[in-house]
């Protein structure tokens, strides 16, 4: 395992789903690792943290994965966001690439896919 | 997942009793399975023919199939086709049934005949159910007729039966679908899926099955109804029907769906409940329009 240096962010309003992704991006090589449960969270984490990349859930209470991506490249056009869904319905693409989404993975995701994101990102 | 089907019904129609099918289950794993079920099963041979083979058998140092070729009974294709065919569930358990003299041959091919008539199965269907295709067997033993959504509702439950073949147990089966004015959860999680189709669905169990359906999701040992428990439950909904709404998406009807949430001891209005039995307890898939 190479040791890279990405910040990652991890939403998802499941601590089950963080806690396995975490474990993947760990073994990845991943160490910089935030987390929010919502999309507002992960607005305030972005903004204040700037990370090089973050995989976003589309389904979650309140402010929704695609409202939240709207926000964040609304603040940082270069932002680089995966959506992570299960849902992956051809509207919910259409709407993550529209507002900005370069990738969309849908879920249950296998550790080569979330692997291959972070090597096509260094 | 068949067999279960098949062995369900043998104990509803008093074939057996419930111990036995217990001690059929349990050694069926050690059978190997005879020509002359297989030949019964395909409909090649009748009891009679298969039961004389077997008298001939002892007769004269031949294997079944060549003495039933030479009585005429079978042909050498047939054969063939039945050598190579697969270890179906149901006649592993009546194979076992057989062995230990719960059930003669002349029996087995009643059931398997009364059985196609009550659920009014043809042989194309009867060939789906013996390579367990889950569509086929949820389209077989649950009864939505009349029901709005019945199409949806039973692509529903066929998808949430691969996904807890795939993440839960593959020993699993639904008893009858019931509906019901109230239904009063105990651990359930839910979540909405709407626009021009609207249905809620539910995953509800004791405490202790909801915390082992948990914990074979999350494959982490979970033995409480904790806060990752739920989730867990929870996302596996979510997974499922982030799937289902994929797949209608594929035939061009675009969903959506809300975020999941807890629905503890709680009452449900007007609803389906599905009972889904596996090896360690019962789950329930509730089902409502709203």
């Amino acid at each position: 395992m190479i040791e890279n240096f990405l910040k990652v962010l991890i939403c998802d309003d499941s601590m089950l789903i963080r806690k396995k992704l975490k474990e993947v991006l760990k073994s990845c090589g991943c160490n910089d690792i935030l987390e929010a449960a919502s999309g507002q969270a992960a607005i305030d984490i972005y903004k204040k943290n700037n990370p090089d990349l973050v995989f976003m859930d589309i389904i979650m209470p309140f402010k929704n994965g695609i409202e939240a991506v709207r926000e964040i490249i609304e603040f940082d056009k270069e932002a680089k966001v995966v959506m992570a869904s299960s849902a992956g319905t051809k509207e919910h693409v259409k709407e993550a690439i529209k507002v900005g989404a370069f990738e969309f993975v849908q879920k249950p995701w296998e550790k080569e896919q979330i692997n291959k994101i972070l090597i096509n990102l260094k | 997942m068949f067999s279960q089907y098949f062995g369900q019904y043998l104990l509803t129609e008093k074939y057996l009793t419930k111990d036995q099918l217990k001690t059929a289950i349990d050694y069926q794993q050690s059978v190997h399975l005879k020509l002359g079920v297989l030949a019964i099963n395909a409909g090649y041979m009748n009891a009679q023919q298969a039961s004389e083979v077997h008298q001939m058998q002892s007769k004269v140092d031949k294997r079944f199939g060549e003495i039933a070729v030479d009585a005429a009974y079978l042909k050498e294709e047939q054969v063939e086709k039945l050598l190579s065919s697969q270890k179906f569930g149901h006649l592993l358990l009546a194979q076992a049934l057989i062995d230990k003299s719960y059930m003669s041959l002349e029996k087995f091919e009643e059931a398997i005949y009364e059985y196609k008539k009550k659920y009014n199965i043809s042989d194309c269907q009867f060939e789906a159910l013996q390579r367990d295709d889950v569509d086929e067997i949820i389209n077989i033993y649950v009864e939505l007729e009349g029901d709005k959504y019945e199409v949806e509702m039973k692509k529903y439950i066929a998808l949430f039966m691969k996904n807890i073949i795939r993440f839960i147990d593959s020993e699993v089966y639904t008893s009858k679908i019931m509906k019901v004015e109230e239904h009063k959860t105990k651990c359930a999680v839910t979540q909405k899926i709407k626009n021009s189709i609207n249905f809620q669905t539910y995953i509800n169990a004791k405490p202790d099955v909801f915390a082992l359906i948990a914990s074979r999701y999350a494959e982490e040992e979970l033995t409480i109804v904790d806060e990752l428990a739920k989730d867990s439950v929870g996302e596996f909904l979510n997974l499922n029907n982030g799937l289902y709404l994929v797949g209608m998406s594929n035939r061009g009807i675009e969903l959506d769906m809300e975020p999941q949430s807890e629905f503890f001891e709680k009452i449900i209005y007007s609803t389906y409940v599905l009972p889904i039995e596996l090896p360690f307890g019962r789950i329930e898939l509730i089902i409502s329009h709203f």
